[in-house]
């Protein structure tokens, strides 16, 4: 009964026993596609969040595989302009929006409630509701793509090239337009989700001075999509009226101004590269702990430090176009913005040190992909810092000096974590490990791939190859480097390849994990693995930072949070979905939750509303007559067909 | 202190039906307000800087919009959420002929807020295609009266419910967050009237 070591030593828990035959059953799913189309549990959409996401890193990779083949050499032909321009336009579409923040959410949707003491997220149906709408939105983006009419204006789409028909004639545009919104709808919905989940549903006693650094990361993360994805909402919304109802938001003729849509792209554009690093830092601090074997130096200093990022990110979006001309104190200001967040930065890789200084690093393949995150990142903010210099940034401004930082930084900032986290949270998934040869074999293809790529590529941008050309003059004397670069990138691939194989493997045939192979400090660590369907059947309690790391003295006579929440527990119902709601600070037990069980209502609100978006491509039309479908799959959402349940 | 041991310490009873902000759904909705409020200060931010950046705004041969019309809508918009406030009271205290008339009469408040900007946009003689300001001013307006419209939708879906006495003192979170989102709506309006119709006047 290893429920039992969700923080506490069994003997606290008395003669109480839940009923988990009742428990099974509240939490089970209805047979068959049914159950595929109704489900609502975190960890399967989570689940489907990140392999979906997976889905679309390979297909992003396969695009800039295919780029890389056609820049290999000068004056190649193997890839045509039109399809290059279409080709790099959807890789970053498909990394920035399908892959890193999709797969970031999905797995806060699957941890955070097993980490959290809670059975489910805070809202089941729209986290399923958010699933969906993303399936959705890349299914169309790609269905555009292999039908030839794929977005080419760059992922992000800088108007007016986007925004005026003439220009960008194919209906691509409009594709990259609708669908991008449907993708930002899903991305606010679970942002609400998570906030509240982390704020509302911890197990009592976990305050927040408690509370994993994952979770302050995917609050942080949660509350910076609140506030920058309305702008690129707005930005992709209004790219669609110029382009569809005609109107002049960016068509200076008519008194409209391209530069306003860069400022609404980037304010959202540069809070999202740490909307995606900000849950990777998160993530690399769970890891770093287990694999070490201590908590993280420095905890609450980590977590301000997140809290800086989020913040400080949002006063640096204007130098990414520091060359569209700005008064000098506006370009002052972003300049000194964009060198200070490197502090928060710097604080988390000193922290990151002094960890594993003073701990007892394991070696195993989960540790060596966080050191890969911090090589490859701190090379990437090192660039990231001389690009802050405005004459510098004016220099290479638009060069493959950019192209090289920003993929040090994301790769290293967000790709190694997101498979440090999966190397460790996979036997939680899977009940079997990852093996942890092919890891290896992984970790230094990847390394060595990516800096082969990308290394070379800064200095191709300092002899003046621009991003996003098709090809170039042989006697420009770019040949040789870029044919380095292109070898990296198949070494690169090939890592990726490995681990796909190793996971195809490990599912199958992987070494049996066990509950707790890393021997974490987290509660997810007590459960089975894969944990059953309703998560934890004592509902947890804690009474320290590290849980299983810190067993709790034997039984005193206190009156603590958790203590209140233990000799609360008879009062939960098992034969439906329950789960502690408790106080935002303190964790004070507070109320029973009820959550919703399956349903087919968050597929047909999402299908309403693709309705009302993708519609657009063909009549504008299709906006009331989806908001009406929308009307009627929310009466249908929120009616109280089951008066017991219904608030 | 195991289960049992319960004896002399208080326990906490734990609701499975809560209002306000113990209950998750309230804060689900606190995150669309500020999703919205966010959304509107960027349109507004975007009405503010192509303002700045153009010679003339509204540009010439556009008349900045006339005031009557749109103070009498907003002091009907105010009224709406006064009597959308009187009838959560009503919910409250389990009054249901206060809960239904308040609900009532800010229905068809909020209707006829709709119906005077259908004949206020009526008037004029541009429209989103003309100019950047006929865009965003539309923009705005399309924005608000779409969430006017969709309260009155879900309000009426509400009144329903409230007809059939479905909510107590106790159970009536749906009242709760229709009462909090309808006065989002009205109070968002607010800055969006000060900065289509006040701001070309200052």
């Amino acid at each position: 009964m290893n429920e039992t070591r969700s923080g506490l030593p069994a003997e606290d828990y008395g003669d109480f026993r839940p009923n988990q035959d009742a428990l099974r059953k509240a939490w089970d799913r209805p047979p068959g596609l049914a159950g595929v189309f109704m489900v609502v549990n975190h960890r399967t959409v989570g689940a489907r969040f990140i392999v979906t996401g997976l889905v679309f890193l390979v297909l992003g990779g396969i695009q800039a595989l295919m780029m890389r083949t056609q820049l290999a050499q000068p004056e190649l032909d193997i890839v045509s302009n039109e399809l290059f321009q279409q080709l790099f336009s959807m890789h970053g579409t498909t990394m920035m929006f399908l892959f890193a923040v999709p797969i970031f959410e999905g797995v806060a949707m699957y941890l955070l409630p097993l980490m959290l003491g809670a059975r489910d997220m805070s809202m089941p149906r729209l986290s399923a509701f958010g699933y969906w709408l993303y399936l959705i939105a890349g299914v169309t983006l790609f269905a555009s793509f292999f039908l030839g009419v794929a977005p080419d204006a760059g992922w992000f789409a800088h108007a007016p090239l986007s925004s005026d028909t003439r220009f960008t004639p194919s209906m691509g545009m409009d594709v990259w337009a609708t669908a991008i919104s449907l993708l930002e709808i899903s991305a606010l919905t679970a942002a609400v989700e998570i906030v509240v989940t982390i704020l509302k549903m911890r197990a009592p006693g976990m305050t927040l001075s408690r509370m994993p650094v994952l979770a302050w990361a995917m609050l942080v993360m949660a509350m910076m999509i609140i506030v920058a994805m309305p702008a690129v909402l707005l930005a992709s919304v209004t790219i669609a009226m110029d382009r569809i109802a005609g109107t002049h938001f960016f068509n200076s003729a008519m008194g409209g101004d391209p530069v306003l849509y860069k400022h609404l792209f980037w304010f959202f554009g540069h809070p999202e590269v740490y909307i995606i690093f900000v849950p990777a830092l998160g993530v690399v601090a769970m890891v770093l702990m287990a694999l070490v074997r201590r908590p993280i130096i420095g905890y609450t200093v980590v977590n301000m430090a997140l809290v800086a990022m989020g913040v400080l990110s949002f006063g640096l979006w204007a130098h990414h176009f520091f060359a569209v001309g700005m008064p000098s104190i506006a370009m002052s200001f972003f300049a000194v913005a964009s060198v200070m967040v490197a502090i928060p930065s710097g604080i988390h890789i000193f922290s990151f040190i002094a960890t594993t200084w003073l701990g007892k690093p394991v070696f195993r393949a989960p540790f060596l992909f966080l050191l890969g995150f911090v090589l490859v990142f701190i090379a990437g903010g090192v660039t990231g810092v001389m690009l802050a210099a405005v004459p510098l940034n004016w220099q290479v401004h638009d060069s493959y000096f950019i192209v090289a930082h920003l993929h040090y930084v994301l790769i290293g900032g967000a790709v190694f974590p997101l498979f440090a986290g999966i190397y460790y949270w996979f036997p939680k998934l899977t009940g079997r490990m990852l093996n942890e040869r092919l890891g290896r074999w992984q970790f230094w293809l990847m390394l060595i791939g990516m800096n082969v790529t990308f290394f070379i590529q800064h200095h191709l941008g300092l002899m003046g190859m621009t991003r996003r050309i098709h090809t170039y003059a042989a006697d420009l004397g770019w040949g040789p480097l870029n044919m380095i670069s292109t070898a990296g990138s198949y070494i690169l691939a090939l890592g990726f390849a490995v681990f796909f194989w190793n996971v195809f493997r490990s599912l199958r045939v992987g070494e049996r994990a066990g509950d707790d192979p890393w021997g974490g400090p987290t509660l997810e660590w007590s459960l089975s693995s894969p944990p059953p369907n309703y998560n934890f059947l004592y509902m947890p309690v804690v009474r320290s930072r590290y849980p299983l790391w810190e067993p709790p003295q034997a039984p005193a006579d206190r009156d603590t949070a958790a203590d209140r929440g233990i000799r609360a527990l008879p009062q939960f119902n098992d034969e439906r979905r329950e789960t502690w709601g408790t106080t935002i600070i303190t964790a004070e037990p507070e109320s029973r939750v009820i959550l919703p069980g399956p349903t087919i209502w968050p597929l047909l609100a999402a299908l309403s509303v693709a309705v009302a978006f993708i519609g657009m491509l063909w009549t504008l039309w299709s906006v009331p007559v989806g908001a009406l479908l929308f009307y009627f799959s929310m009466i249908g959402w929120h009616w109280p067909f089951n008066k017991e349940l219904a608030t | 202190m195991s289960v049992q041991q319960a004896g002399s310490l208080p326990t906490p009873h734990l609701k499975s039906h809560t209002l306000g902000p113990k209950n998750i759904i309230w804060w689900g909705m606190i995150g669309l307000i500020t999703i919205e409020t966010v959304v509107v200060a960027g349109l507004i931010g975007m009405y503010l800087y192509l303002k700045m950046y153009n010679p003339a705004w509204p540009p010439d041969g556009i008349e900045p919009p006339g005031l009557t019309l749109p103070i009498i809508n907003t002091a009907v918009l105010l009224a709406s959420g006064v009597a959308m406030r009187v009838a959560d009271q009503g919910g409250k205290n389990e009054k249901r002929s206060q809960l239904l008339i308040g609900q009532g009469v800010a229905l068809l408040l909020a209707v006829t807020f709709l119906v005077i900007k259908v004949i206020e946009y009526g008037g004029y003689d541009y429209d989103w295609t003309t100019h950047a300001y006929g865009s965003m001013t539309y923009a705005l307006t399309i924005f608000h009266s779409g969430h006017v419209l969709s309260v009155v939708l879900k309000g009426l879906v509400v009144f329903a419910m409230a007809a059939r006495g479905m909510f107590t003192r106790e159970r009536r979170l749906a009242l709760e967050v229709n009462g909090l989102y309808w006065q989002f709506i009205v109070l968002i309006w607010l800055p969006i009237f000060a900065t289509l119709y006040l701001a070309p006047y200052l």
